[in-house]
Parts: structure tokens; C-alpha cells; sequence
């Protein structure tokens, strides 16, 4: 059975341009930058949001040298008392301050752990793999791949659960498994209104799907009627965004996370925000973002956390904290923007590296997974 | 003259009859060799034309609905047990102290379960070809609410506090928590595959569901089993334990102190070439030892003897002092008294690396073992008086409960539960299915391989001709009475054939059925056993959008791209509605180097979803693994074309598939067997 | 005369029948309630337990019939024709009995049956050698030894075991190790247990074997301690236990009780508080035995009950001044044995053995045995050479064709050829039999764990080797 892709080599070019590019993109300096854009920072007709943003910091990383298994972080995810840190190596677990990995040997489908979610009702873990998709229930990995079921691709960028159902976004379409009656549904350009089948980011909301479509925007789906819609952007520049908060700031989207209302989404050109109603648009030259170039994208309560390929951006749609460092020296600042205020604070150590692909926060622990290995900041009060 | 009319009449009565009587009896006796593959079977019309016979009328006149008793709970006092009726689909309220039934309620469809909660004012029945749970009010005696479960719904358990129901979905394997306060799934956990037996433990802080297959693994890699272990106060997946060279872990059960919790299940042999049946070199039978604490060890041990075997342990009962345990032996008519602080003093003295060593060892048994009870036919779920002094048993093909006196051990009258007094042909064939004693020292039944009349997943190593050679995925025995040949190759035209001689030199190696009881198991092979509805993929008998698509796929003509697709490669050629398939043999490239060159009979295609690992030789773990990684020549069928969402249409199409009735009756209201 | 009416024809049918009845109970009236037993007047103090003299075929003996509801009667002397008869054994259906005879003094022993309802006999085996010990098998055929030459280079001479039909005819041999096979009896599953002694390369002690009615799966089914003698046949009581008579390195001979369920370890000496000696038993009553038994060596054997449950010995059932009491059986029905299926084909001179790991000890292989005395060469020793050397799997494994019906031990080898474990007892596998083995283990109660041999993923290996034919070609210059 040869499985029939509309963009075969091109996409194929693509996904290893995209990986490889994780490991070797050297971030730039950005120091100057925000200082040269504090100035220009924010609606001046806005005030600062009432709650103060979290800031985070006592930074603690992790490599191959003191517990994973290999520098390459792709997601990370906290899991009550335990954190999972998916790698190019497999599988890393910190419990009770040990770190233990997991890879094929113990019957995971794929070593490249490229995204994560745990079940919060069953405690499964769902691992998107470069190889398939594993279930793992403490103990037992199940793996689906395009050879043994209906999942769409074996390239996961993007794993949600949602209820009894799993989504993943792959590069030959969004798939959705439910986990009762065993069965995947499959969305692509035959079936959806997207450009073509990869697909970069799934995130739910009660109601909605939302699909992270490349060159598709964002693909919209409606649990209840099964009924999609998708945003593109209106003015369909490539180059820049034409018309500011038009609507999604760039159709080449990779990543979208929904939470408190509001849909953030991630493309490799800009930031845009959803509220269901406007889109607003934003860009490292006339916000806070520290990068137009982004990962990967985590909505927790009110506040976005960004990982870009120079740093960690965090937003409430005002306010930025943003989080860089300079590898070598394993120092770095974070720059907090409220308004018109800056601040920049020297933070050592600090993030792992620059190049973040992969966030996750529970209570006062932020963990970024980044090319160089994952960093654990606590919440600063 | 009218006598010499008579006498004229008479004799040419006779004349006809003598001529007709040896060319008759000539072309009888070539027509029943050819069905029986042997030339001595009786001329007896009556095997297949009335015992086989598909006809309303006849079937009413030679069956009976039998009760066929499967668990049991008894209330705190005593004084009721309340017998789960599978195949009347009825919970049966009975006095003991009358030994009277009192109340017979319709449940749902082929139930499996029941559980009281702790005030005994309410009954929880599962009803596992129903998908739902019978709530029983039991001051009233009257089903007064379902609740709905995932697919195939047995074991149950209540949480500590009583206010979750936790259910074992067979079918779906999973578990269903149920909270009662809304009588609302409120999740559902993964757990090994084709679950059955749960239990919670004393201090409701773990539970533990057992599975009855094998992950799927490729052929020669060792068979393991899925213990999965649930912490009992977050309901999430504490644990699965691998349980090696095992399956079948059909019940468990903890000691009442909670220092081990014990399971029964059977160590196969399928990576054994099937040379021989002495010394346990195709099945053995046990119980697994799980224990609690730091160590945590999981310790097996056969229950069966060097030269006796124990076949298809069901279910165990501890004792409330937690001395004995009582293991029913479904293939052996047997109950097992176990002496717990037996295999206490062998689990202290037993080092973890001996563990292995000891799980194969057929003498230990004579340690622990106390007494090998006779029951009647076919033991299944167990209960204990609270107080520990009556064991009783549901005989399932006996329709009795058995009740045993703990402390003589001896069996007292059982309780007749008022079924038919006539043992039918098919019933009689029921009770040889389900029976050990015709295979050499009792070592497996027909169920042992095919569980629920089904198949056990697993691909045994028949050895047919040299050892490596051949091996075969367990075949399903549902409504494959008309689906002639049989066997992968298709060599035997008829079950007569394959349940005959050969089977006997090959299989049971003892002496073969006689001919009576060859009538009887085949009768009940060819009719009496039925699908369960397809309420996962088929619920209402009505495809989905997916599977009308997969649908015309399956029938279709022209690949996607217009060229007309040769008709031999066609699905529907082969496999054509209404039993899908055409009844012959075919070449879909699947043969291995091992294999003997042979064309494959083409299986059927009916419930194909529930039949897991798939290809003759079961090297296709998933149906998608037929074509993405078995289908590159386009050889079975024509698939090459097809896109991702194609397949997975075509294969929703096939999960689909029930058998001929399905389009007929709907599934929610399908009878069950009744023989 | 009578009128004419449909049921007159029924006149004639019912005649026939009325007569049939009538002749039907002019038949002889059976042995069917009394005991049959052989006796002996001669030495049976000193048996020769390897050429079976004085043991399993005793000079002037004879077999009787008493009719335990007249113990007044006297003696039926069943064999009055013969010179000597012993080793009685009754049909499942009570109706005849077979036993082994010489009809005059210096005959061969063959094998008789005898109608017991006419008390006429007829003569199955034809044999030069002596035909001892027959016991039924289910579809009209029977086991028994037969002395013949089993060592071919030294004209040594042993008993084989040989099946045949009741009428004599399709005689078959099961039996073709260099051990001599006395007393078999069919147990209900369908195989023969007998006492089989390995008489090459030097005599060992008697044990249990057992196999099936054509010979494949032989194997040991019961070992006695050091010195101690398997007296006679055994014989399976109802409740699963099977029972004989041994005698102790000094020589008391006790009835012996072992589990069929677990025959190697569950051996009960059931008559140690018993002073004197058993020297025969059979099946009475519901757990009750006939026992030949004497308190003193000096007395005759005399026929007694012995309950199995109480342990406890009878009052005499008969006794007698002139005549030893051997072996007493009662005639009754009894249920037919299994009739064994066979998996032997004629045509194929080749059988298949596989075996799991030669490594496999009563322990796991990898945590008893180190690395220094691991075996991984198995050599194959025929009668008188070599008949194969080969490595073995990784996993210890091994499968080979080897020639039917040929005797062989097995020893596993270092890599240095340095012998790790064995040789074996002899083995032999029938024409098409295939059989398994775990390994040399020394625990038989192990089951094999469940994994692929490595070996059956190939081919066969050709025992003996192919370079082994040509030299035996070679030698026979075919």
C-alpha cells in the first residue's frame, strides 16, 4: 500500500529543512533590539493589564550531560509530580529528581519525540513521534503508525487530547483518534479546507478543533456538527501582513493554542491572538515578541508563552516577559514590558539556548524545551 | 380379491424397496464417506439434515433454551444468590434455603456479571452483547435503570466508598469508571486486551484487571499478557505488568488481608512445534500469584499434574480466613481447593530467579493443591457464603449450581435451576466444546484455543509436516457453518472431516469422538455457535457515512484512476456478500518460505474486526497491515491506488461486516445461542 | 387353522426370537464373579529377573478359577492341556482371557486366549522365541514380549515389546533400545506401562517405562531406589493410583502404591507394617486388592484382600499346601483403555527429535551453568559408533532426522569435545514419530517453556550424517 501524498518530495524537502533547521539556526543577539523597540512597544491607548505577569527564573538545564538523552529537546510537559521531555533520543522522565529514558527498545514507535499531551483523565501519555504516534500507560507503550491504522502520517508535529479523543497533527493531514471505538478520522485537503495535508498544530477548545494548517491559516472544527471553516489571512501577502489585525497574520501557521477564550497562533512570521470575534496581530518590530520566527506556542490561562528561535516570549496580549541567553556563556535577561515600561533583568544561568521549541507550565514551574536541552524556571515572587 | 390386491401391492412394495434399497444405501454410504472423509460413519440422515438443519421448525423441535448459569453473587446473609443466566438473558433470584428460584428478571443480552452493592440493596448486572449495566432494585425484585458501558461489558467492581462502578469492557478492552451519583461514564482506561476479571483490593487502593489475550507480537517473540493495575483512589493507570508465556487470565481475586491478590491462567505452547502432548508440550493450566508489598513478585504456578491436566481455569475464590482458595476448572469439571499458606511458604523460600524455572515445573502443584472436586459440567464464576462455608458454583452446561461444604469438601445437592431436563445434540456437542476429556489426558479443550467459541489470537506451531514449517493463526469457529472448506488450506471439506481422525491423530492424540459425539460437536460448531452483535462498529445495522464509502470501494470495478480492475482482484469477488466469501481457494501472495505450497480457503469475512492477528499466519497485526505492508503486489485485492483515507473507509467498511443475519435483524435485539 | 390376519405374520418373527433366547441361554455359563490365578508348585524363590525364568514364565505353573461364592468348590484348572500357563489377563468385556503357555516341557512360551464362557483355547503367537506377558489393547489387539536377539553384533538376547491382532495376525514391534521388557499392562489412557532394564552397555536397574501402544513417546514413568525390584505388573486402581509390588534391597516385597497424576513422587509403601511378602495384585473391590501374600519366606504364597485405604490385610480368600498363589485377577468387565490414535507411517524410515536447549538443567541454563561448561556440540552415539557430531543452536536448541526404529544416547560436548553431560538412556523413535525433549534435565516434571527452538527454523540435520552412510555403505559395500 503506497500512501498518496499531493506534494510528495516537496514536502518531504520540507519537513528535513524544518528539523534539521532546530539544531542549527544560530539565534542573534537581541539585546539591542529590545532596547532599540522599548520605545515603540504597545497600544499606548491600553493600560497594563491588572494582573501582573509571571516572571520566572532560577533557571535549572538539563543535557545529555546531567540527565537526557541527548541535547535536542523537542516538548516538554509537566505531569503532576513527574516532568516528560521528549527528545531526538527518546523519551526523558524526572521523577523523584531521577531522570530515566525511554526509547524504542522499550517500545516506544520512534525516538524523536516531537509533541505531547497527557490525559488528564486517564494519565496516558500521547507521544507525537518522527515515527507514529505511542500511547503510553505507565509501563506499556501502544503505538499507532500509518502502517498499522488509520493515522494519517507518521510525522507528528502535534498531539491535544481532548475527552476521549486524541488529535494529532502530521504531515499528511490532522487525524483524530477516538479512543473508544478504536477509529482515526482523517482531515486534509480532500476533506477540510486546507491547502494541502501537513498540518503543524491541533489545539481544542470545549466546543472547537483547531487545526494549524501549512499555507492553510487555520482550519476551524466544529465538534458538534462536524462543520469546518478556516482562517486565512485576508490580505494573502506572503512577504509582510498587509492590513494589521485583519486576521491571522501569515496562512503558514505552525502551531495554535486555545485557553480562557482565546486562540493564539503561531506561524513562522508573526503572533496572532482570536478572541472569537477580532484577530489581532503581533510582530517582534511593533510588540513585545521576541521573534516572528515560531515553534511553538502554549496558552495557559490568560497568558501565551511563545518559544522562537530567539528566546521564550510570554504575552497576555499587553505585557511581555521575554527570556533569552547567550548560549555560550549561559547568561542571559529577561526583559519584562508592561506598557511603555522595560525592565531588563541579567538572569545566570538562564535558558538552555535561544532556539525554544517546546513549553509547558504548571503552578510556579515553567519548563522550555530548546535545541540545547530543557530549562526548569520557577515562578519569581 | 381385495386381499390379493393387498398381497399385489405388498410385494411390489417390497420389490421397489429392494431395488431401490442397495443403489440408495450405495449412493448414501459414497455421499457420507465424501462428507465424513471416512467410510465407516453410520448412515444416519439425522447428523446433518435435522441436527445441522437451519430450518425454524426444526430447530424449535430439537433445542431447548437452557439457563446456562455463568456467575454468581450470594447476599451478606446467606440467604439468596442471585445466578447470572447468559443464555436467557435473566439475573435468577434464588432461596437457598429452598433451593428455589424466586424471581427470573430479563437483562440485557447475554449477561455476564453481578455484583451487589455493600447494603445488598442493589444489583449491577453487566450485559455484555448489550453494552449496558442492569441496575436491579433488589427490595422489589425489579431492573429499574441501565447504565451504559463500553464494548462487552463482564467484570465489575465497586469502588471503596460504593459511589464508583467500575466496568470491564471485554471487547473494547478497556474499563469503563462509572460514577453512580450520575450514572455517567465518566472515563475510560486502557487496559491489556480482551479483558475479563477484576478486583479490588481490601484497602481499595488498587484494582486489577486481567486480559485474556496476548499483546499481538510477531511470531517466535514470547507471549505476554497485560496485567493492568489502577490506583483505586485517582482511577488512573497505576501499572501494566507484563505476564509472561501467559493468557487466559480470566478472574482474580485478593486475599483478604490483601497480601496477594491470585488469578487463574493458562501457559501455552505456541512457539513449540506441536509434537507431542506428554510432558505439557501444548498446554498447561495455573494460577498467577501477584504479591503485594515491597516485593511486588509475580509468581505463576501450574495447578496441573505430570500426567493430568486442568484445563481452562476460570474463576478463584479466597476463603474469608484467607487459607484456601478455590479455582473453578471449566475444562476439567473440576474444582481445585488450593492451600493458600501453601504458596505463601513457597513464595518466601523461592528466589526471583527461580521464578521462571518454577512457573514450568508440573510437580509443584502436589504442594499446594488440596483436593480436585468432580462438579458438574462446565464450572464457571464461584461465590462464598460470607461466612466461607459454601462454595457455589455455576455449571454452566450442567444448568446447576453446584454447592460445595468447605469444610468437608464434599459436594452437596446442587441447586436445579429448572431448565430443560433434555440434553440436546447440540447441547451435548456444547458440553464436548467445552470439555477436556477428549484430548490426551485432558490436557485442553476445543474452548482452550478458541475462548467464547472464538479464536485466542495466538499462531501455534501445528508442525504439519516438518517443525518449522506452517504456522497457523488460530481460525474463529462463529457462524462459519456455512462456510465450507476448512482449515487455512481449505483441505477439509466438511467439520465431519476436520473434527475426525486426523484431528485425533494430530491434535488430541487419544482416542477420536465416536461417531455420535462427532454428530453432536459438529452440530453444535455448525449452528450453535453466533456472532456477538457488532455494537462498536455496527450498532444499529445502518453503515456511517465512512463505511457507505469504504462500501463502494469494496465493489468497486475501476481503480481510481478509470482502469478496470481485473475481477479476480476485487474484493467482492472473493469475499461476496452475504457470507464474504466465495467458499474457494485462492493465491494472495501471503505464502511464507516456510509454508508448503498451498492455496488459501478463503475465510469469511464476518465480525473480521474481533479476529486480530490477521493472514494465515496471523503476520498481520492490524487489517491495515494486510495491505500497507502485506498488499504491495496487489495481489489481495487491488489497493495500490488507494489513498490514506480510502483504506481507512475500506476498512471501516469491513469492521462493519457481521454475518449474514446482520442485514436481517438488527443487532440490539440478536438472540443468543440457545443450546 | 389360524385365521388369516396381518398380525399372523408376526408368528414366525416372534418363534425366531423365543429361540434365539433359548439358545442364547444354553450358552456355557461364564467365569464371570470368580478369580483367576496361576500357581506354582516349583522354585519361585530365585527368579531370574533378566531372562524372565521362574519370574514371568514359570515352569509348571498353571491357572485356575475358584469361585469365591463356594470357596468349598474345588479348583477349576483352566490349563490342564499345558505343561505350564501363567501371566492371566482378562478381556475388558469379562468374556476371555489371554495368558502365556508352553504346552509341553522344552516348548516356547507363546501367547494363548481363552474363551471363558467355553473354557476352549487358541493359540495366537507362532513364535521361536518366548511370547510372555500379553495384556489386551483396545481394538481386538494385544501387547507382549517376545524374546528375541537385540544386540545384532553380540547375539545378545532380550525381550522386545510387540503388539499384534488377537488373531495373530499384523504383529507389529514397539520396542527396538537394547532393554529387556517384561509384565506390560494397559493403563486407561491408552499406553503400556512395563518394566523395562537397559541391558547395554552393561545391565541397569529395572524401571517404569511407559509408551504408547505403538511404541512412540517412551518414556520413564517410575524409578525405584537403589537394589529394589519391580516384582510384577502393575495394575491401575479406580481412583487414579497405580499399584505393584516391589521388593527392598533385602528383599521384603511390600505393595507399592504411586500417583498415576505424579507417578515419579508419590510412591507409598502401603504394606511396611505388614510382616512377609506380596508377590502379586490385582483389582478386586472398591479399594480393595487380591494379594498373593506369605508371612514367612518358608510358606506358600496364599490369596488374600488387602484393602488400599485402611492398609490392612484380609483373612485368606484361599489358601493352598500344595500350590504358590502367583497372580489372582477377578473376572469382571471393566472399562476399555483409550484407543491411541498413531502417528506412525511405515513408509517414512525417518523420525524427527527436537530438543529446547541441552543447556536446560532442573535450573535456568544461563544462571547454572557458566560459560567454562556450557555444551555446544551434541554427539550421537549409536550401538557401536559415532553416529553424528554437531554444534548445537545458540540457544542450545537442536532438530534432527535420525533413522526409525534405530537405537541411540545422546552427550553433549564442550568446545573443547570435552564431555559436559551424558550419555544418555537409549532412545529410538519410530518411522515418522517426532518427539521433543527440554534438555538434559534431570527434573522430567519440567514442561518446555514457550519459545522457538532456534534449530526448527532449518532444516533437519541428517542423523546419521551423511558422511556416517557412506562409511556404512561402504562397509555393507552396497
Amino acid at each position: 500500500m503506497k500512501i498518496h501524498l499531493k506534494y510528495p518530495t516537496l514536502l518531504v524537502l520540507f519537513v528535513m529543512l524544518v528539523i534539521s533547521s532546530w539544531g542549527f539556526v544560530q539565534p542573534k543577539e537581541r539585546t539591542e533590539f529590545i532596547k532599540d523597540t522599548s520605545k515603540t512597544y504597545g497600544d499606548k491607548n491600553q493600560t497594563a493589564s491588572e494582573k501582573p505577569m509571571p516572571i520566572y527564573g532560577n533557571w535549572i538545564s538539563y543535557d545529555s550531560k546531567n540527565g537526557l538523552p541527548g541535547d535536542k529537546a523537542y516538548c516538554v510537559k509537566i505531569d503532576g509530580d513527574r516532568v516528560l521531555v521528549g527528545t531526538h533520543e527518546g523519551l526523558a522522565v524526572l521523577e523523584n529528581g531521577n531522570w530515566k529514558t525511554y526509547t524504542t527498545e522499550d517500545g516506544l514507535t520512534h525516538n524523536g519525540i516531537l509533541a505531547m499531551d497527557v490525559d488528564p483523565l486517564t494519565g496516558d501519555v500521547w507521544l507525537g513521534t518522527m515515527g507514529g504516534l505511542s500511547r503510553w500507560s505507565t509501563g506499556k507503550f501502544e503505538n499507532y503508525t500509518q502502517m498499522n491504522s488509520g493515522m494519517p502520517n507518521d510525522l507528528i508535529y502535534a498531539v491535544t487530547c481532548d475527552g476521549k479523543d486524541v488529535w494529532v497533527a502530521t504531515g499528511g493531514g490532522a487525524g483524530c483518534y477516538d479512543t473508544y471505538t478504536r477509529k482515526w478520522e482523517i482531515f486534509t485537503e480532500e476533506n477540510a479546507p486546507m491547502h494541502e495535508p501537513w498540518t503543524y498544530g491541533v489545539c481544542a477548545s470545549d466546543d472547537k478543533i483547531y487545526i494549524a494548517a501549512w499555507g492553510g491559516g487555520i482550519i476551524e472544527y466544529t465538534k458538534k456538527t462536524k462543520k469546518f471553516r478556516d482562517y486565512v489571512d485576508p490580505d494573502g501577502n506572503m512577504e509582510i501582513d498587509l492590513f494589521p489585525d485583519d486576521g491571522v497574520v501569515h496562512d503558514i501557521t505552525t502551531g495554535a493554542s486555545w485557553s480562557n477564550g482565546m486562540l493564539w497562533v503561531a506561524t513562522y512570521f508573526g503572533l496572532s491572538r482570536y478572541d472569537g470575534v477580532h484577530w489581532k496581530g503581533y510582530f517582534d518590530h511593533d510588540s513585545g515578541l521576541t521573534s516572528n520566527f515560531i515553534n511553538y506556542i502554549k496558552a495557559k490561562d490568560d497568558i501565551a508563552f511563545i518559544c522562537t528561535d530567539q528566546g521564550l516570549s510570554t504575552t497576555d496580549g499587553k505585557n511581555w516577559v521575554n527570556y533569552t541567553t547567550n548560549e555560550n556563556l549561559r547568561k542571559g535577561k529577561t526583559i519584562i514590558i508592561n506598557g511603555d515600561d522595560k525592565k531588563v533583568m541579567a538572569t545566570s544561568p538562564s535558558l538552555a539556548h535561544n532556539f525554544t521549541i517546546g513549553v509547558d507550565v504548571e503552578g510556579d514551574e515553567i519548563w522550555v524545551a530548546t535545541s540545547k536541552g530543557v530549562s526548569h524556571g520557577h515562578l519569581m515572587k | 380379491m381385495k386381499n390379493a390386491k393387498r398381497k399385489t401391492l405388498l410385494w411390489m412394495l417390497i420389490l421397489f424397496g429392494v431395488i431401490i434399497y442397495f443403489p440408495g444405501r450405495m449412493l448414501a454410504r459414497h455421499h457420507v464417506n465424501d462428507k465424513t472423509a471416512v467410510t465407516d460413519h453410520p448412515l444416519k440422515c439425522t447428523s446433518c439434515h435435522v441436527y445441522t438443519s437451519k430450518n425454524k421448525f426444526v430447530t424449535s423441535l430439537i433445542n431447548e433454551d437452557y439457563y446456562s448459569p455463568f456467575n454468581i453473587a450470594v447476599s451478606h446473609d446467606g440467604s439468596r444468590l442471585y445466578v447470572v443466566a447468559q443464555d436467557t438473558d435473566e439475573l435468577l433470584i434464588v432461596d437457598t434455603e429452598s433451593n428455589v428460584v424466586l424471581h427470573q428478571l430479563k437483562v440485557g443480552v447475554h449477561p455476564h456479571s453481578v455484583i451487589l452493592n455493600k447494603a445488598n440493596t442493589l444489583a449491577y448486572v453487566s450485559n455484555q452483547w448489550s453494552d449496558y449495566i442492569s441496575v436491579i432494585d433488589l427490595a422489589v425484585s425489579k431492573v429499574t435503570d441501565t447504565i451504559k458501558t463500553g464494548n462487552g461489558p463482564s467484570g465489575l467492581t465497586l469502588s471503596a466508598d460504593g459511589s464508583f462502578l467500575q466496568v470491564v469492557n471485554t471487547y473494547g478492552s478497556d474499563l469503563s469508571v462509572i460514577d453512580l451519583s450520575t450514572k455517567e461514564e465518566l472515563k475510560r482506561l486502557g487496559t491489556g486486551s480482551d479483558p475479563t476479571g477484576t478486583a479490588l483490593s481490601p484497602d481499595g487502593k488498587k484494582l486489577y484487571v486481567t486480559s485474556r489475550r496476548s499483546k499481538i507480537v510477531p511470531y517466535g517473540e514470547p507471549l505476554v499478557s497485560d496485567l493492568t493495575e489502577i490506583n483505586g483512589e485517582t482511577l488512573r493507570v497505576g501499572e501494566h505488568h507484563n505476564i509472561e508465556e501467559a493468557y487466559m487470565m480470566e478472574n482474580i481475586t485478593f486475599t483478604p488481608s490483601g497480601d496477594l491478590a491470585m488469578m487463574t491462567l493458562i501457559r501455552p505452547k505456541n512457539l513449540i512445534p506441536s509434537v507431542q502432548i506428554e510432558g505439557g508440550w501444548m498446554m498447561t493450566h495455573g494460577i498467577g500469584v501477584i504479591e503485594q508489598g515491597e516485593n511486588g513478585r509475580i509468581i505463576q504456578l501450574l495447578t496441573d499434574e505430570p500426567n493430568s491436566y486442568y484445563s481452562d481455569p476460570f474463576d478463584i475464590v479466597v476463603s474469608p480466613d484467607g487459607k484456601r482458595a478455590y479455582v473453578s476448572n471449566s475444562g476439567a469439571d473440576r474444582i481445585t481447593v488450593i492451600s493458600v499458606d501453601s504458596i505463601r511458604a513457597i513464595l518466601k523460600e523461592t528466589p526471583k530467579e527461580e521464578l521462571k524455572n518454577i512457573a514450568n515445573n508440573l510437580g509443584v502443584s502436589s504442594r499446594f493443591v488440596i483436593k480436585r472436586v468432580p462438579t458438574g459440567a462446565n464450572p464457571k464464576g464461584l461465590a462464598l457464603s460470607e461466612d466461607g462455608k459454601k462454595l457455589y458454583i455455576a455449571e454452566q452446561l450442567e444448568d446447576k449450581i453446584g454447592v460445595l461444604d468447605t469444610e468437608s469438601l464434599q459436594m452437596e445437592a446442587p441447586i436445579d435451576l429448572g431448565g430443560p431436563s433434555r440434553i440436546t445434540v447440540a447441547r451435548q456437542g456444547r458440553r464436548l466444546f467445552n470439555n477436556a476429556g477428549h484430548t490426551f489426558q485432558k490436557q485442553y479443550a476445543c474452548y482452550t484455543c478458541h475462548p467464547d467459541h472464538h479464536e485466542d489470537g495466538l499462531v501455534y506451531n501445528m508442525a504439519g509436516k516438518d517443525m518449522g514449517r506452517n504456522v497457523t493463526n488460530t481460525q474463529s469457529l462463529r457462524e462459519i457453518g456455512d462456510t465450507p472448506p476448512f482449515k487455512w488450506n481449505g483441505k477439509n471439506q466438511t467439520i465431519y472431516k476436520q473434527d475426525g481422525m486426523r484431528f485425533s491423530t494430530v491434535l488430541t492424540r487419544t482416542e477420536q469422538f465416536s461417531y455420535d459425539d462427532l454428530d453432536a460437536i459438529t452440530a453444535y460448531i455448525k449452528r450453535g455457535i453466533k456472532y456477538p452483535p457488532n455494537l462498536m462498529y455496527n450498532p444499529h445495522g445502518e453503515l456511517t457515512e465512512s463505511q457507505q464509502r469504504g462500501k463502494e470501494i469494496y465493489n468497486r470495478t475501476k481503480d481510481n484512476f478509470g482502469n478496470v480492475i481485473p475481477e479476480n482482484n476485487r474484493c467482492y469477488t472473493c469475499h461476496p456478500a452475504p457470507l464474504y466469501s466465495n467458499l474457494r481457494t485462492a493465491d494472495v501472495s501471503t505464502l511464507a518460505v516456510t509454508d508448503d505450497s498451498i492455496l488459501f480457503d478463503t475465510p469469511h469475512l464476518g465480525n473480521i474486526y474481533a479476529s486480530p492477528p490477521y493472514l494465515h499466519d496471523g503476520r498481520a497485526a492490524t487489517l491495515e497491515e494486510i495491505w500497507t505492508v502485506y498488499g504491495e503486489d496487489n495481489k489481495h485485492g487491488y489497493v495500490n491506488d488507494l489513498t490514506k483515507m480510502q483504506l481507512n473507509d475500506l476498512i471501516d467498511y469491513l469492521k462493519s461486516l457481521g454475518g449474514p443475519e446482520q442485514e436481517e435483524i438488527s443487532s440490539q435485539t440478536q438472540e443468543t445461542a440457545s443450546f | 387353522m389360524f385365521k388369516k390376519s396381518p398380525y399372523t405374520s408376526f408368528i414366525p418373527l416372534l418363534a425366531i426370537i423365543v429361540l434365539v433366547i433359548s439358545v442364547q441361554s444354553c450358552k456355557p455359563r461364564s467365569l464371570e464373579g470368580m478369580i483367576v490365578m496361576s500357581q506354582s508348585q516349583g522354585d519361585i524363590d530365585s527368579p531370574d529377573y533378566l531372562s524372565g525364568n521362574r519370574w514371568r514364565h514359570i515352569p509348571e505353573s498353571r491357572i485356575v478359577a475358584l469361585n469365591v461364592n463356594s470357596p468349598e468348590e474345588p479348583l477349576s484348572v483352566l490349563t490342564k492341556d499345558f505343561q505350564s500357563a501363567c501371566a492371566p489377563k482378562i478381556s475388558y468385556d469379562g468374556n476371555s482371557m489371554l495368558f502365556a503357555a508352553q504346552q509341553n516341557k522344552n516348548d516356547v512360551w507363546q501367547i494363548w486366549e481363552m474363551d471363558l464362557h467355553n473354557l476352549k483355547t487358541r493359540q495366537i503367537t507362532s513364535s521361536d522365541g518366548n511370547c510372555i506377558d500379553p495384556d489386551y489393547l483396545p481394538g481386538d489387539r494385544m501387547v507382549f514380549s517376545k524374546h528375541e536377539i537385540i544386540n545384532v553384533a553380540t547375539k545378545e538376547k532380550g525381550y522386545t515389546l510387540y503388539t499384534s491382532n488377537l488373531d495373530g495376525s499384523n504383529l507389529a514391534r514397539i520396542t527396538y533400545d537394547p532393554s529387556t521388557y517384561f509384565a506390560s499392562t494397559v493403563l486407561n489412557d491408552g499406553r503400556v506401562v512395563t518394566i523395562g532394564r537397559t541391558l547395554i552397555p552393561e545391565v541397569k536397574d529395572a524401571k517404569l517405562m511407559i509408551m504408547r501402544p505403538d511404541g512412540t513417546k517412551q518414556q520413564l514413568f517410575y524409578q525405584s531406589e537403589a537394589n529394589h525390584h519391580l516384582q510384577g505388573r502393575v495394575w491401575e486402581m479406580d481412583e487414579g493410583s497405580i499399584v505393584f509390588v516391589e521388593a527392598d534391597a533385602n528383599n521384603e516385597m511390600d505393595i507399592t502404591s504411586i500417583s498415576y497424576n505424579r507417578p515419579l513422587h508419590s510412591k507409598v509403601n502401603m504394606t511396611s507394617h505388614i510382616k512377609g511378602d506380596f508377590y502379586a495384585i490385582s483389582p478386586y473391590q472398591e479399594n480393595k486388592v487380591l494379594a498373593s501374600y506369605r508371612s514367612d519366606k518358608e510358606g506358600r504364597f496364599a490369596l488374600y484382600g488387602f484393602n488400599t485405604q485402611s492398609h490392612e490385610l484380609g483373612t485368606p480368600i484361599y489358601k493352598d499346601g500344595e500350590y504358590h498363589v502367583l497372580e489372582a485377577v477377578p473376572v469382571v468387565k471393566r472399562d476399555r483403555p483409550k484407543k491411541l490414535p498413531s502417528e506412525i507411517d511405515l513408509n517414512v524410515k525417518t523420525a524427527l527429535l527436537v530438543c529446547q536447549d541441552i543447556n536446560y538443567s532442573n535450573k535456568q541454563s544461563n544462571d547454572s551453568t557458566t560459560l567454562t561448561n556450557r555444551a555446544n556440540k551434541l554427539e550421537i552415539l549409536g550401538m557401536d559408533e559415532t553416529m553424528a557430531t554437531f554444534e548445537t543452536e545458540e540457544d542450545g536448541s537442536f532438530y534432527i532426522k535420525v533413522q526409525a526404529d534405530t537405537p541411540f544416547r545422546m552427550q553433549t560436548l564442550d568446545g573443547n569435545d570435552n564431555v559436559v553431560k551424558g550419555p544418555s538412556s537409549w532412545l529410538y523413535l519410530r518411522p515418522n514419530e517426532r518427539r521433543g525433549c527440554i534438555g538434559c534435565h534431570e527434573n522430567r516434571e519440567l514442561v518446555p517453556k514457550n519459545a522457538q527452538p532456534l534449530a526448527v527454523r532449518k532444516d533437519p540435520i541428517p542423523v546419521p550424517s551423511p558422511k556416517e552412510i557412506d562409511s556404512l555403505k561402504r562397509d555393507l559395500k552396497m
